[in-house]
């Protein structure tokens, strides 16, 4: 590979903007975590939710130019799943007497994975689809990138800034800021943490399904298509620390920076090899990741 | 206030774990404004009946009422909205908030029509009370142990409907001066507001203070009731604090 400034600048744009949706993935699985305790291995499978929900939208409804809006049905499709099956499915980890709460959450959450995963096989078949995308190349500067891989680092990026805005300025959020601190308290405060847990949840596999539907056009629609990106999110959670949210967020940017700096300048077949690298010298170098806290309970 | 029905009445609590009973047929009543001390020596179930009563723990038997209403196995945060009020003995602040947004918690959570203005003006005046004014835009976390407990007794008074409010051991390991403060707080609220406390605590002074009636907890059960001059003359009372020998 020849090396070039033009080439490095556009490998460094191209591995950010691919980041920054990776951080999507990792801020929903931390975040969870950070409020119900546990890991939703599921998340991946939300991803592929609003894949196939983006692409139901633009192909039979919408049509292309209104993958934007698309893109919002993807996001309140997911978060209503989320909610609904957050008291079914991990409530009971804490409002019944229970021995060992983090084995029944991880066990809970795999059978999901595998039911969701079927479901997609029996509606829509083993095959892969891809939503028309209408959207033309964009030049940034003299380095052409593809219009919806552009489009959707862009939505990332303001869905990042309006979480941030939820936590930061609402009720809601400072009331799972409590949570995430102690959910004792914050219930003799009088906060409904039960309420709270199906928010997190809820909100977190939105941010899993809106991911989904901005790579739909780039990255296809099909059953499994939630495991790479999830495993990226699981990786990037070990580089940020577990229940970190800047971890999750500059774990995301780090992640896809090393992987395509790796692709353009070391050898690209092996892209996914470069971030378990990365994992690899973090768990040498800092095991707890690097924004994690020693000595959290996991 | 009627004079005679109990704000609250705990009947019967009983609790065990596994062959342990931490809790045996435990029974108190409060009246309106009152201002109990709860005493007794350690691992007498003190904390144990406080956690039956705030819904942290559901009782194998008995029943609480809060002004006539049976809340029993209620959920932690509705016990709260109804104005049952607790604090921890190892203070629980939220220490990645700052000391404001402790109070705020709280108040948003109990929906006051007020909304967030009325809930900053509680506040304010709580935060002069207790003297953490200065630290209010801190976070909690940088708070020394006894300060905690004071944010974490005013986090309560910001639940407007608070009409009894237990506090766990609250003078425990903290400085003389944010011992008054806490004091006059509690005081100011009693009398200003007419809100019951239900106090635990090693500390007889305080409890001599603040508290015309005290009851006693020995292994379990409630042991004795009265002044505290009266129970400490009872020979059990004695004996649970000295041991037998003194008896």
């Amino acid at each position: 590979m020849i090396f070039s400034t033009e080439l490095l600048i556009q490998t460094v744009i191209s591995g950010l903007m691919v980041g920054v949706l990776y951080a999507l993935m990792a801020l929903g699985i931390t975040f969870i975590y950070s409020i119900v305790k546990t890991i939703n291995w599921a998340m991946g499978e939300f991803y592929m939710i609003g894949s196939y929900i983006q692409f139901v939208a633009v192909h039979f409804l919408l049509g292309p130019r209104w993958w934007w809006l698309a893109a919002l049905i993807s996001m309140a499709g997911t978060f209503l799943i989320g909610l609904l099956l957050e008291p079914i499915l991990i409530k009971p980890m804490y409002s019944r007497p229970m021995q060992r709460r983090d084995d029944y959450a991880t066990v809970v959450t795999i059978a999901l994975l595998l039911l969701l995963r079927s479901l997609a096989v029996a509606l829509g078949g083993p095959y892969q689809y891809r939503p028309e995308s209408d959207l033309s190349v964009i030049w940034i500067g003299p380095l052409p990138q593809e219009g919806a891989r552009v489009a959707a680092s862009v939505c990332a990026l303001l869905a990042l800034a309006a979480f941030w805005i939820v936590i930061k300025k609402t009720w809601i959020g400072l009331a799972l800021r409590a949570a995430a601190q102690n959910r004792i308290a914050v219930q003799t405060s009088g906060v409904d943490v039960y309420r709270l847990d199906a928010v997190a949840f809820a909100i977190g596999v939105a941010l899993a399904g809106l991911a989904g539907a901005l790579l739909a056009p780039l990255f296809m629609v099909f059953p499994t298509n939630g495991a790479v990106t999830s495993v990226k999110g699981f990786e990037i959670i070990v580089i940020g620390g577990l229940g970190s949210i800047p971890g999750a967020l500059i774990g995301g940017l780090l992640l896809g920076l090393v992987e395509s700096l790796g692709a353009a300048f070391i050898s690209s077949p092996y892209q996914n090899v470069y971030g378990f690298l990365l994992v690899i010298l973090i768990l040498i170098v800092k095991p707890n990741g690097l924004f994690g806290e020693r000595g959290r309970e996991a | 206030m009627m004079a005679g029905a109990p704000i609250l009445e705990a009947q019967g609590l009983t609790k065990r774990y596994g062959g342990l009973i931490a809790n045996n047929d435990v029974r108190m009543t409060l009246a309106p404004g009152e201002i109990r001390g709860l005493i007794g020596p350690n691992g007498a179930g003190k904390t144990t009946f406080v956690n039956l009563l705030t819904g942290l723990e559901t009782p194998d038997a008995g029943s609480v009422r809060l002004d006539g209403t049976d809340i029993t196995g209620l959920l932690p945060h509705r016990i709260a909205a109804q104005g049952l009020v607790r604090t921890f003995q190892v203070s629980r602040v939220f220490a990645n908030l700052t000391v404001r947004e402790n109070l705020l918690v709280p108040f948003l959570a109990a929906g006051s029509p007020g909304g967030v203005r009325e809930g900053q003006d509680r506040a304010a005046e709580l935060l002069d009370l207790s003297t953490l004014t200065p630290l209010a835009d801190e976070l909690a976390g940088v708070l020394s142990g006894g300060q905690r407990m004071l944010l974490q007794a005013c986090a309560g008074f910001m639940i407007p409907a608070v009409r009894v409010y237990v506090l766990d051991e609250p003078f425990a390991g903290i400085n003389p001066v944010v011992k008054d403060t806490l004091i006059a707080l509690i005081q100011g609220e009693n009398v200003g507001k007419g809100r019951a406390f239900l106090i635990v605590s090693h500390e007889m002074e305080i409890v001599r203070r603040l508290c015309p009636l005290v009851t006693v907890m020995i292994q379990g059960r409630v042991a004795a009731e009265g002044t505290l001059d009266e129970v400490a003359r009872r020979p059990e009372v004695i004996a649970a604090y000295l041991g037998r020998a003194a008896a």
